[in-house]
């Protein structure tokens, strides 16, 4: 019962709950999603999460080749010193765990600063490298840990952290630790499976951060795959048209823009972008007006507004004795 | 826009020569990343801006201690706005390290906090 006191007492904002609960609704077609209703912990161990004990100040380069390793890649802790380990600071950087984790072939996801993300990822078999403030605010001691399960008969989380295999951790206490870091958490997502606990917009951050250092086809199986989940998601659609054209398809591009416009009018960098994939298809008098109507939709301190001006200075110097328009550009909205 | 702490124009160019900047046939399409960063600061984030922070951060990661060529590496998977966030306040950001680093007054004030249960930095040893 003092897993339960924990919970409540855990500084969680009237607001964030509720925002829980209507997240709650909305993936409720997720079935077997454990999640904390106010009455229990969930009792789970990931067993066969693998084990790296830390040496020194290496806890980060330690969580992290657990987190990597459960995912079947290669590393140890060792290996990962280089790509994530700062002498100077005898420590390791939030950023950078997710950098080395993107490095990996794997989308690094941070979740929502909420207990009930932490548990349904560890219920889902996910391990959760989590951030500890092991101290006090001021007189911070951050430590990475990963949470593999919670034994309700005990009201303890189980971690693997530092030179301990299966570290137990009153709940409370935990949670004192966890939120003194801010609730900062991830897991490593292989491309073509968002965690259970993603949202549309969470997810496509995610894998735009990472697609620089993703080969090209790991990054198209991420937005297969959001696009299998969250097919009608704005940013979905939004980033889905967007890779389309800088894989050369313009006409598919276009339609996608032309899809995503409809539900969304107002959407003027997506009309921008409309009107470049209609110029690619040599369709400049649409692309114009497009575009026209997109700058006349920003403010005009809007960030997009450089853009869509440069957008409509060169449709307007391309236009110039343009030729008779392509009859593909009929078909255009 | 705020101003950054680093910026002499050499960096820029060498930065330039090993980041190289995203190469479409149409200049003016607003990209994912681009779109995200006005949603999320009602600013854009300067193509230029994280060019410069991705060069600063790694300086400041070699200076730290990091291989050259391994500082390079980090600071070519950092994203946009993780770049700003580092090459603006590195040092102050938490490091995870561990309890070792504890040293003098706070180890005091730490054992006293631990003692009456605030804190759980020594049940680790």
């Amino acid at each position: 019962m003092q897993a339960l006191a924990a919970f409540r007492d855990a500084r969680i904002s009237r607001a964030l709950r509720l925002a829980v609960a209507v997240a709650a609704l909305a993936v409720a077609g997720c079935a077997g999603t454990p999640r904390f209703d106010g009455t229990s912990l969930p009792a789970v161990e990931l067993d066969d999460v693998p084990f790296f004990p830390q040496t020194d100040y290496q806890c980060g380069p330690a969580a992290l080749a657990t987190i990597l390793a459960h995912e079947g890649l290669p590393v140890d802790a060792d290996a990962l010193v280089p790509a994530v380990y700062i002498e100077g600071l005898r420590g390791s950087l939030q950023a950078e765990l997710l950098a080395a984790t993107r490095r990996h072939g794997l989308v690094p996801y941070r979740l929502r600063p909420d207990p009930d993300a932490l548990l349904a990822e560890v219920s889902s078999g996910k391990p959760v490298l989590v951030l500890q403030n092991l101290g006090l605010d001021r007189f911070p001691v951050w430590h990475y840990a990963v949470v593999v399960g919670f034994d309700p008969s005990r009201g303890d989380v189980l971690l693997r952290s530092g030179t301990e295999r299966r570290r137990r951790e009153r709940v409370s206490r935990f949670l004192r630790s966890w939120a003194r870091a801010g609730y900062w958490a991830f897991v490593a997502a292989a491309p073509d499976e968002p965690p259970v606990t993603a949202d549309a917009d969470g997810w496509i951050r995610a894998v735009t951060d990472a697609a620089h250092v993703l080969a090209p086809s790991s990054a198209d199986a991420a937005l297969r795959a959001a696009t299998s989940r969250w097919p009608t998601a704005p940013i979905v659609m939004y980033a889905s048209a967007v890779r389309l054209g800088e894989a050369g398809r313009w006409q598919d591009a276009a339609r996608a823009y032309a899809a995503l416009l409809e539900s969304d009018p107002g959407n003027a960098a997506a009309r921008n972008n409309l009107a470049n994939m209609l110029a690619e298809g040599g369709c400049f008098d649409e692309a114009l007006r497009q575009a026209r109507a997109a700058l006349a939709s920003v403010r005009a301190d809007s960030p997009l507004r450089p853009a869509i001006e440069d957008t409509v200075a060169t449709l307007l110097r391309r236009s110039d004795g343009a030729a008779v328009e392509p009859d593909s550009c009929a078909s255009f909205p | 826009m705020r101003r950054r702490r680093f910026g002499p124009s050499v960096l820029m160019v060498s930065a330039l020569l090993v980041a190289p900047l995203q190469t479409t046939s149409y200049a003016a399409v607003i990209g994912t990343e681009q779109y995200l960063g006005a949603l999320e600061r009602e600013q854009a984030l300067e193509r230029i801006d994280a060019v410069l922070a991705r060069e600063a951060v790694r300086e400041r990661l070699t200076q730290l201690g990091v291989d050259p060529a391994d500082a390079l590496a980090r600071a070519a998977a950092l994203s946009d706005a993780e770049l700003l966030a580092l090459a603006e306040n590195l040092e102050e950001l938490p490091a995870g390290g561990d309890l070792l680093g504890v040293i003098g007054i706070v180890f005091v004030v730490l054992l006293i906090l631990e003692l009456v249960g605030v804190t759980n930095v020594f049940n680790k040893i």
